[in-house]
Formats: C-alpha cells, structure tokens, sequence
C-alpha cells in the first residue's frame, strides 16, 4: 500500500524531472539562437530574450521535486552517514514532517495568491514585444512547491517503508 | 536575537544531516512564524521571484550542461590528463590543470556556483582515478572554481562598484593582480604539498622511451586542442562582444555537443540524459538559493539586521584597527549572509567610515571582493562546499570537502594580509 | 501593517503612528534613496515623534518591482518606486512617471498639481487601493552612452541599444533593437560591444556605472525629460491616520520631491563638471534633426495607438498634450528665450 503510493508519487517526479530536461534543451536553444540572430543578423526579439529567463526559472522549479525523488539534494553527512538506516529514516521523516511539508505547503499557499493576483490584472511584461500571460510563469513558484510537498510525502513514505524493513526499499535515495 | 539563535539552531540541525535546502527553508519557518506570525512567508513569492528572473544565473545551468557533455563524452578527462601529462613527471598535475582550467573559466563567469559545479564534473572523477588525495582534490576544486569572483569579469566587482561609487573598469584591472598571485599561490602549494606527500597527488605514469615519450606530447597536445578550443570559444565570445558572459556559457555547451558531434560521441540519448542530470544539479543549488533566501528574510524580520549594523557601527578606529575588524567581522558574516547582501548592507555601513580615514577605495573594494571569495569557501555555510558537495560521488564525505579546503583557505588569508599590508605591491593606493 | 502605540487613556496627541515602507532601490542608492528617508525625517519631526516610517530597501524585500503588488496588499503601508514600472500590471501608470518629447520637470509639477494631473493619477491608482504621489525627479535624463555617432536615420537601424520600456518601442519604430541586458553585465556588455548604446539617468548616477571610459559618445536626452519617482500609500493606512497627520504626510511627500529635484540638478552639473574636466574626450552630441523628427512622429504614432485602445488613457495623453501646449508657450517666451537672449549677448 504505501510502496504502491510512493511509487505513483515517484512517477509524478519523474515526469516532472523529464519535462525539465526538456525545457532545458530549449533553453539551450533558445539563448544559442538570440545569440545568433543579434551577432548575425542585427535582430533582437524581446519575446524571445524573455522567453530564456521563463524557461530557465520553470526548468530549475519544476526540478526540485524531481532532485528530491533521485536523492539528489546536499546533505551534511558529518553525523548522517554514519547512522544506521533506522536513525537515517528517522531524520527523514522529522525533518520532512518538521521543515520539509510545512516550509513547500506555506510558500506554496501563498504563491497561489501571488499568481492570482497576476492573472486577474492580466499582467505582462513591461517591456514592448515583451511576452504576455505573466500568471503563467508566477504559477510555476506554487506549482513548484507543491510538487515538491508532493515528492516530500514519497520521501517520508520511503523512510516509513526503510524503517518496517530495514533492509530493501526499491529507491535510492541515499538512505540505503 | 532570534537572528542569531536561529543561525546556531541551523548549524545543529544541518549536521543531522537533513538536505541543506529544506533545513534552511524548515528553520527559516518556524522562528519566522513564532516571531511575526505566516503573513511574513507572504514575501516569499517575491523572492523567488527575484531569484527566477536573474538571468546572470542561467550561467549555472549551462556551465554545468558544458561540463556533464564534457565528461560524457570523456573529452574533458582527455584534457586534463594530457594537460597533466604536459607537465611531466611533475607531481600534483593533475591539480594544476585543475586550477588553470578553473581560471579559465573564471574569466568566463562572475558564478561561483556555475564554475564549482562544472569543475567538480570535469576534474573529480579524473583526479580520483588517480589516487589522488580526496581532500586536496575537493580544496583544489572549490578554490578554483570559486576564482570567478575575483578574476574579471566578476558579479562581486560590479556591485561593489555601485555600492562605493568606483568605476567597474578601474576595479576589474585593480583585481587583476591579486587573482593572478591567488592562482600562482595555488600552483605552488599544490606543487609543495605533493613534493613532501607524493601519495596525495602522483605523477601521471609517463613512458620511459624517449621516442613514446614525443608521440605522447604529440597525443596529448591533439587531446587538450578540442576542450581549450570550446573554452576559448566561451572566452573569445565575451572578449569580442558576440555574447554577453551569460550568454557564452550558452556557446559553451553548443560547442559541447558540437565536440561530442565531431568525436563520434553524440547520441540524442546522451544529449537528453546530459539534460537530466543537468536538471538535478541545477535544481540543487537552485533549492539551496530558495532555503537561503527564507533564511535570510527571517533573519533580516526579525531584526537581525539592526543587530549587525549596531556592531559594525561600534568599530572602534584607527585605519589599521578599523580594515582588520572589518576584515574579520566581514568573513565572520560570509558564515551565514549571502556576498550581495553584505555588499549592499554591510559596505555601506563601512564605506563612509573608511572613506573619513582616507583608505583609498580601491584598495579597500579589493580586500573586501577577496574576503568575500574566502567566505564562500568557509565551512559549515561556504556555498562552494555544497555545491561540490551535491556533484562529488558517493565516497567523498564531507569531511573530505571540509579538510580540503582549510589550506586554500588559509592562502587566501594570507593573500588578504598582504594586500593588507602592502597595498603598493598590486598597485592599489592611487 | 499599521500598528498603533502608546498609553490608552492619554490624549490622542501622543500616540504614535508606524507607517512601514518599501522603497525600490538598494541600501543606499544615492538620490532615489534619500528622498524617501528625507520625507521620513520630515514627517517625524514634522509630528513631533507621532508619525514613524520606517524605510525597507530592495535588498531587505528582494522585490524592487513588487511595490505596487506589497503595498497593495498591505504588506508595506507606503512605496517608493517609479510609476512606470507598473506598466505591465496596470498600463496607465506609465504616464506619471515622464514621456517621450513631454513636458520637463517644472512643467510636469504644475500639470500634476494644477493641471488635473493627481486626479488621474487617482483615477488609475484608485481601483487598487492606492494613493500615488509624485515622489522626486531626477531632472531631464541623458539619451544615453553610444559607441558609434548617430548622423542619421540610417544609423538607427539594427542598433542594439539597452533602452527598456516606451522609448524602446519608439526607437524599435525607426529600425533599432531594443536588448534586454542585466544590469550586472552592461558595463562588459557596452565595453565589447555586444550591444552598441545603453541609456541609464544622467551625469548624477552614469559616472559611477564607469560608461565614460568605455563610450566615446554621450547623447543628450530626448526620451525622460522630466522622471518623476513616486510615493504610493495603501488606501487603508492613509485612512487610518488622522487628518493632522495626513496632512504632515502629505506636506513632507510634496517637499521631498522637491528636495529629490534641486539635488539631481545639483549632482548632475557637479558629476559634468568632473567629466569635462577628466575625460575630455567624451563627445557630448545631440541627433540630428532628421532623427529627432522621425522619433517624434513615431512617439505621437504609438500614442494615438494607446488612446485608440483605452479611453482613460486618451484623456491622460490629451490632458497631458493640452496642457504641453498651453505651458511650453510660456515656457518658450520666459526660460527659453532667456537662454537664448543672453547665450547670444555672450
Ligand atoms: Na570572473
Ligand atoms: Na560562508
């Protein structure tokens, strides 16, 4: 039962991580080819320089939960790396239960308003030819954060599961 | 006084060994809510905002995908084994190469993040290969990585100059000289160190023959040609005004898939897990920036702030007194607050001070960009650390990253006092 | 928020008021950030210790262009900011800032306080809870630093100039390339010619940015002839003061404006007397006629665009361009004929 759900939890990082390597291929692209387009041809897009920053901050958001999932995210393991996996999984449920849920969840609460507050006054850039729909990319930061709530849950689910047998979970995650 | 109890709370908890980034954003949370209640997390949207509409961060992203192809496609462990091979017998190349890269690609970049991780990318693995010593690899790497501060063109520079009201370019040339000593002192140690423990950083085996050993020069020279030549390329782009620096990291990892293209090594499936493992590391240091940014909010809201302005302010004088307290209260700070918000707090609180005591202010903007650099490499809080931390494989602790770094830091230091002291030996008084 | 102090049986002369404000700039920004702490002096002293504010720099928020959205929201009760960067949010805030061949400063303050200029100011700001007030002016801005010198409509096109907001879409018009650059890269950005021009104020803030030793040419300005920074207050906290203290408010806003513009006049013919002395080879040109022509027939273009699509912007510009008329006459006969009369006694 709690395999079954972190492993639903999972794929939904996956996607989430793969989707950013997507955004970030055309981001790549995108620089490479403004960069071009103003040295040879004399030709700036504000949409398109704008386009960078939006695909850039989704990638890097929309990759949090994904990092945590793939256990990629740095830890000091000065005391950590010597525990057995028991203690290991308990640090990981407090801290997700203590900082973790509650940290994404209220950021995330409040970053529903913020992208609120854009759609309603249909924000845009400022800029001429700038790009429009600015509710879209503000609606990354709750988005974002409650993916990451989201992949936390599977984190603390891994420890649970670590913690009942504490010999095999099916994810790496550093614990084992 | 929240501010400081919660800086040493945040210290405990991060050695349990919870990830950085949430225990930053955890802690943040609850002495920010007991202090002023959630509506202060209200902030946060506008923070991270702020952090997603930098673009002079995109660097960090695209350094690293420059640096993932690269070692994917083992063009970069070819450069530096060759480039360590170029030195010979000599002991410690392999760290040498490190430094010199890392120099390389700080005049490309003013991101520490962007140059520590593609730098822990590139030479780690190779160094490790090796047997060279865990920990002065990792010193090497953080040090070197961490060069861009300094090394024009340079984020530091730039907002240092504001905020003192020097010209940029007076700043750039001034900042010239102490990199250039940072990275001689670097060579040397290295070379010192791998003299009396030749375990820590061996030579790279070298045939006995004389004829092999000209075919070699030969090979290694072939191998260093398409790796420096994408550097350059990165380099070459800023200096002739095709790419802003943030953009030439862009060229950099086209290159990279160029080179890869070019070696027979490219495959969509090599360019999309290049991409992922792009995303990982990016998001990393990203989430880190997120949990630091929380920090510092409920660290300035809570009156942290005042706190530190009150003590700066009560410095007592005497230009000697006053720049080695200032030194000394700066990297003290480096522990926990962020190099812009020292810049833009803290130097202020300390310009006019200085300017009263007829300290010329280029000679004290670069002791302060070079302290600055120092604290991003000072343990427990040195943003380096972990971001050579989230790329190093699973056997470097961070002990290992910890130790290393000591001795580079202890350099640096010791580059600070000269300037110090001899502030006419990098021309800085006029 | 607004938190009210004191002793609660005392008179209600002694309690005293805390106003919280965000300013746009950074700790210390010379100019933009002292008129904010000048007004906050004033207003203190003004009301005998009643009313405090206590002033957050953008390095504190982190958000110089979440203003608008923090005072709104009533996370700050006041705002020191720039009406024009508000422009995506809420278009008609980007005509209390300055415009393109508008009016210059003086002009600018009377059609602000005589001419109906608040209360359009408060016809757009209203619907969002806020109060807006002019808030300093930087006096007429520089055209910015250029790498090449403009001789005609010719050299317009295809240059990548850093120029953000209306003036960009003007000189879009004529064939130019408006490019974003971050503020932290401009400087190598200009010097190696990634981009060919840059504008950014005027001689009181560009000679710290370093642009004389790198750019030859320095335009005179064309495009900001008036800025006019802003205060802005939440509806809320404004109501919640009393009348005396509004009052001192207000007062304290209207003279640090004032304050803000004989201080950027002042730094400006200060920091061009150091450039003239220092770096003699700095070019001061103005574009020529032809070019000047074409930018204005291409601004009036866009304005009649901007009017067409919203009526409250077509009675902002035409109370803007009447008044312009009425008050350029008599500029031109008082100021401007003075300069002339006795530059040619000389
Ligand atoms: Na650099
Ligand atoms: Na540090």
């Amino acid at each position: 039962m709690l395999l079954k759900a972190e492993k639903i939890i999972d794929r939904f990082s996956d996607f989430l991580g793969n989707v950013s390597a997507i955004i970030f291929l055309l981001m790549l692209a995108n620089v490479f080819i403004d960069v071009l387009m103003r040295y040879v041809f004399n030709d700036v897009s504000i949409a398109m320089q704008e386009m960078e920053w939006h695909l850039y901050a989704a990638m890097f958001m929309l990759g949090v939960p994904y990092t945590l999932r793939t256990g990629g995210h740095v830890r000091v393991d000065l005391v950590y790396e010597g525990l057995s996996v028991k203690r290991k999984s308990i640090i990981d449920i407090a801290g997700g239960l203590l900082f973790l849920l509650p940290f994404c969840l209220l950021v995330g609460w409040y970053g529903v308003g913020f992208a609120h507050e854009a759609y309603l006054l249909g924000e845009k850039s400022g800029d001429p030819g700038g790009l429009t729909h600015r509710w879209i990319i503000k609606a990354v930061i709750p988005f974002a954060f409650f993916a990451t709530a989201v992949s936390g849950v599977a984190m603390i689910l891994n420890a649970i599961i670590a913690l009942k047998d504490e010999h095999e979970t099916h994810s790496d995650r550093g614990l084992l | 006084m929240i501010g400081i109890v919660m800086f040493f709370v945040a210290l405990l908890m991060l050695i349990f060994g919870f990830p950085v980034a949430f225990t930053f954003g955890g802690v943040a949370l609850i002495f920010g809510v007991i202090a002023e209640g959630p509506d202060m997390f209200a902030f946060m949207p506008f923070r991270i905002q702020s952090i997603m509409e930098n673009v002079t961060l995109m660097a960090v992203p695209l350094f690293i995908f420059m640096g993932i192809v690269l070692q994917k496609t083992r063009l970069a462990e070819q450069l530096l084994e060759a480039m360590g091979k170029l030195f010979g017998g000599v002991r410690g190349g392999l760290a040498i190469s490190t430094v010199l890269v890392g120099a390389l690609l700080a005049a490309s970049t003013g991101v520490v993040g962007a140059s520590v991780v593609a730098m822990g990318l590139i030479s780690l693995p190779v160094m490790l290969k090796y047997n060279y010593d865990k920990s002065l690899a990792c010193g090497t790497i953080c040090a070197s990585g961490t060069l861009g501060q300094i090394i024009p063109p340079s984020i530091i520079l730039i907002i240092l100059g504001d905020v003192l009201g020097i010209p940029v370019g007076d700043l750039f040339q001034a900042a010239v000289g102490p990199g250039v000593v940072l990275i001689g002192i670097y060579v040397i140690y290295i070379l010192i160190y791998s003299w009396v423990k030749p375990e820590a950083a061996p030579a790279l085996p070298l045939d006995d023959d004389v004829e092999h050993r000209h075919q070699m020069y030969g090979r290694a020279l072939k191998a260093i040609i398409p790796p420096l030549a994408l550097i350059l390329i990165v380099l070459g782009s800023i200096f002739a005004g095709v790419a802003t620096p943030t953009e030439s990291s862009a060229l950099g990892g086209v290159g990279a898939l160029l080179l890869a293209l070019v070696y027979r090594q490219f495959s969509w499936k090599m360019v999309f897990e290049s991409a992922q493992e792009t995303v990982k590391v990016t998001a990393m240091v990203f989430a880190i920036l997120l949990g630091a940014t929380a920090f510092s909010m409920a660290f300035s809201y809570t009156g942290g702030d005042y706190i530190v302005e009150d003590v700066l302010s009560a410095l007592p004088g005497g230009t000697m007194g006053f720049l080695i307290l200032s030194m000394i209260a700066i990297m003290i700070l480096g522990f926990f607050i962020d190099f812009v918000e020292i810049s833009f707090i803290i130097v202020p609180i300390l310009a006019p001070v200085a300017d009263a005591m007829g300290i010329a202010p280029l000679w004290f903007a670069i002791l302060i960009a070079m302290n600055l650099q120092t604290s991003f490499l000072t343990p427990p809080f040195g943003f380096s650390l972990f971001y050579l931390k989230g790329v190093a494989p699973a056997g470097i602790k961070t002990t290992d990253i910890y130790r290393g770094v000591i001795p580079f830091i202890l350099m640096q230091v010791g580059v600070v006092i000269s300037i110090l002291l001899f502030p006419e030996w990098y021309g800085l008084l006029d | 928020g607004l938190t009210l102090l004191g002793t609660s049986g005392a008179a209600n002369a002694e309690k005293v008021y805390r106003l919280k404000m965000a300013e746009s700039w950074q700790t210390n920004f010379p100019i933009f950030g002292d008129a904010p702490r000048n007004m906050a002096a004033m207003a203190e002293k003004m009301s005998n210790g009643r009313l405090k504010i206590t002033i957050d720099s953008a390095n504190k928020h982190k958000a110089p262009f979440g203003v608008f959205d923090m005072v709104r929201a009533g996370q700050y009760d006041m705002g020191h900011s720039a009406s024009y960067y508000w422009k995506g949010k809420v278009p008609n805030t980007l005509y209390f800032t300055t415009m393109p061949f508008g009016m210059t400063a003086p002009e600018q303050y009377a059609w602000f306080y005589h001419g109906g200029g608040m209360q359009l100011m408060e016809k757009v700001y209203g619907k969002f809870n806020l109060l807006s007030f002019p808030g300093g002016n930087t006096s007429n801005q520089m055209g910015g630093w250029f790498q090449k010198e403009i001789n005609s409509l010719e050299d317009l096109k295809g240059l990548k100039m850093r120029i953000p907001g209306f003036a960009g879409e003007v000189l879009a018009k004529l064939g130019a390339s408006p490019t974003n650059i971050p503020p932290g890269e401009l400087y190598t950005a200009l010097e190696r010619r990634t981009i060919d021009a840059l504008e950014w104020v005027g001689p009181s803030l560009d000679l710290r940015m370093g642009f004389h030793k790198i750019a030859p040419y320095y335009y005179t300005g064309w495009h900001e002839p008036a800025t006019e920074l802003q205060f802005m207050i939440n509806k809320r906290s404004w109501d919640r003061l009393p009348e005396d203290l509004q009052e001192i408010l207000r007062v304290a806003m209207r003279t640090a404006a004032y304050d803000m513009y004989i201080q950027s006049y002042h730094e400006s013919s200060e920091n061009l007397a150091v450039l003239d002395s220092e770096y003699p080879n700095v070019k001061i040109r103005t574009f020529p006629e032809d070019v000047m022509t074409a930018l204005r027939k291409a601004n009036d273009e866009l304005l009649a665009e901007k009017a067409k699509e919203d009526p409250l912007a077509k009675e902002i510009l035409e109370s803007q361009a009447n008044y312009l008329k009425k008050v350029r006459h008599w500029t031109d006969i008082s100021d401007k004929a003075y300069l002339n009369s006795i530059s040619v006694s000389k």
